[in-house]
């Protein structure tokens, strides 16, 4: 006020814009990321699993090869032992991106989050765009060293199949990307539910109870509906071969992305409607 | 400048602050005192943003918090010195709020220096000792050297050399000529260090003012005498208009009256004294008083004795 007494002057710069908010964000996001032991931990079980699962699945799978039956030839998908590990991964992923938002609840420090961002959708997306780059990185690297060591693996029995074949590069990106979807849907989750038990719990019943369920559906209906459930559009973007019960690679992605876009847009809402 | 417009927070069935309206000038520390249970601290998380108030407003230089960009280089706010990553280094927790808001990592330093948190920087904020902790709530307070700064019950778990420095420490920021709003419930601590202060009593304004008023206002405030003439002394008192009742054998407690008048009183009536002297008030006794029908949580005053077996 005009009582100004002595030395402190209000600073005068410029009235950042938005865009230059969400940079900082992201600065901040990422800075909050990398100096929390957890996050190292499940990234690396992220790759971990992604590779090693791959790579045991389908050694296993060489090692019987001579005794597969022809169904089991006529339906084979070269990815799909590559990137079993997937499902395993898409859970640390999960439980990480849950974390992202129910952590700093449960230490209180969203409080000075919001206070040094009070833009909370902005800050949302700052947090999503963050933890995906972070997951893509990590993902991308994993799809694409598991999909090399198991098509090596598959090679000696004219199995395996190039990067170059019609369908792979896309199954290959299309595994990456489904974890990073998944992660982001993770921190809606997290930001809508606000308590990582809650929200892990809500996660998993997505992703794993309820596709059970629904394969005890009568006959076209459970893979009618199997077909939209996001492990399935999920799975979808990862395969080569299609299944009756898998959306095409890019269904499957329109799908999955536009659960994430709902489940950010009601976590966004909730966060501006309600008190922190 | 901080200014609450008749301000009302409800949840659910409670009115936690009831029709509030306050102004916190700059230049000056204000102390915002009231039991607990009162709405100290969900008014100060409303004029942070955290809290939507269900009817008023909240303003700081004349905008929502919400509509402050980069915030922390206007307010700073200490509301909860434990809401931090326990797994985090101390200085990587204001580095991560540094970069939030464009400010530099050597300001981090600098305000690590400032608190006195220098060599334990580098330590889990979850293996910091609780004065630690406040230090660093504090720390993140003045990360963006904001003009406006806001903190709750600031010196919870700090020694009494970490007391002093809080003191100093607002002190100085208000002669800076910065807004400086604390919360607390140590009236002691806040005739010590607050110039004026908003007193609140089940989320109702219940006085504002000096501090110096509060205690000069105070029915504590009293006249005390000792004589062996106490009767005839409190006849003549009470001919002048003072209020006097009896305070224990051959003493007297007397109001409305100085104590230099007292003196001249008895002297012209020839009555010895034995002690004459002005009892103070202290902002404890004009804070009970003030709140005394206000409390919600407060325990009896007098212990209940043992009964003896």
């Amino acid at each position: 006020m005009s009582q100004t007494v002595a030395a402190y002057r209000a600073p005068t710069t410029t009235v950042p814009g938005l865009r230059r908010i969400f940079r900082a964000a992201t600065r901040s996001e990422w800075t909050k990321l990398r100096t929390v032991r957890s996050t190292m931990w499940a990234l690396m079980f992220t790759v971990v699993s992604t590779i090693g699962l791959g790579v045991l699945l389908t050694a296993l799978e060489v090692s019987r090869w001579d005794h597969r039956t022809l169904t089991e030839f006529k339906g084979f998908d070269p990815l799909l032992y590559s990137f079993a590990g997937l499902n395993v991964a898409q859970m640390a992923i999960g439980v990480l991106g849950v974390l992202v938002m129910t952590s700093e609840y449960a230490t209180g420090a969203i409080k000075l989050t919001f206070g040094a961002t009070p833009q909370r959708p902005l800050l949302l997306a700052a947090k999503v765009a963050t933890f995906s780059a972070v997951v893509a990185a990590v993902s991308l690297i994993s799809c694409v060293s598991v999909f090399f060591i198991c098509q090596a693996l598959l090679a000696p029995k004219h199995a395996g199949v190039s990067i170059a074949d019609p369908g792979v590069l896309v199954a290959v990106v299309g595994g990456a990307l489904h974890l990073v979807l998944i992660g982001a849907i993770a921190v809606g989750v997290g930001a809508a539910l606000r308590r990582t038990a809650g929200a892990v719990a809500v996660l998993f019943a997505v992703l794993l109870v309820v596709p059970g369920l629904v394969t005890l559906l009568p006959s076209p209906w459970n893979d009618d509906i199997t077909r939209y459930l996001p492990s399935s559009a999920g799975a979808a973007m990862a395969a080569v071969v299609h299944f009756p019960n898998l959306l095409s690679p890019l269904a499957g992605f329109i799908v999955l992305g536009a659960y994430t876009v709902g489940m950010l847009g009601v976590a966004a809402l909730l966060l501006v409607r309600n008190d922190a | 400048m901080i200014e609450a417009r008749n301000v009302s927070k409800r949840y659910g069935p409670i009115l936690a602050v009831d029709d509030l309206s306050f102004t916190v000038p700059s230049g000056e520390v204000t102390g915002f005192l009231g039991p607990n249970g009162s709405g100290k601290s969900t008014t100060m998380r409303m004029i942070v943003g955290l809290d939507a108030p269900s009817a008023g407003s909240v303003t700081i230089d004349g905008r929502a918090y919400a509509k402050h960009r980069f915030p922390l280089h206007e307010v700073g706010a200490l509301l909860d010195a434990n809401a931090v990553h326990p797994g985090r280094s101390a200085r990587n927790h204001l580095v991560w709020l540094a970069d939030s808001n464009e400010i530099s990592r050597h300001r981090v330093d600098e305000v690590l220096a400032t608190v006195g948190l220098s060599e334990v920087g580098h330590r889990r904020a979850g293996d910091l000792s609780l004065g630690m902790g406040q230090r660093l709530g504090i720390a993140a307070a003045l990360l963006g050297d904001p003009g406006v700064l806001i903190f709750d019950e600031p010196i919870n778990g700090l020694d009494p050399e970490g007391i002093v420095w809080v003191r100093r420490l607002l002190r100085s920021l208000a002669a800076e000529g910065r807004t400086v709003l604390v919360s607390s419930h140590l009236m002691s601590e806040m005739a010590l260090t607050a110039d004026t202060l908003i007193v609140i009593g089940r989320g109702r304004l219940l006085a504002t003012g000096r501090v110096a008023d509060f205690i000069e206002r105070s029915s504590g405030h009293h006249v005390r005498a000792v004589s062996p003439d106490a009767p005839a002394l409190a006849d003549l008192l009470r001919d002048k208009g003072a209020t006097v009742t009896d305070d224990g054998p051959n003493a007297l407690s007397i109001k409305g009256i100085e104590a230099s008048d007292v003196g001249i009183i008895a002297g012209g009536a020839g009555l010895v004294l034995y002690e004459l002297m002005t009892q103070r008030a202290s902002l404890e006794d004009a804070f009970m008083e003030l709140t005394q029908e206000h409390a919600d949580y407060r325990a009896p005053t007098e212990m209940p004795q043992p009964s003896r077996a």
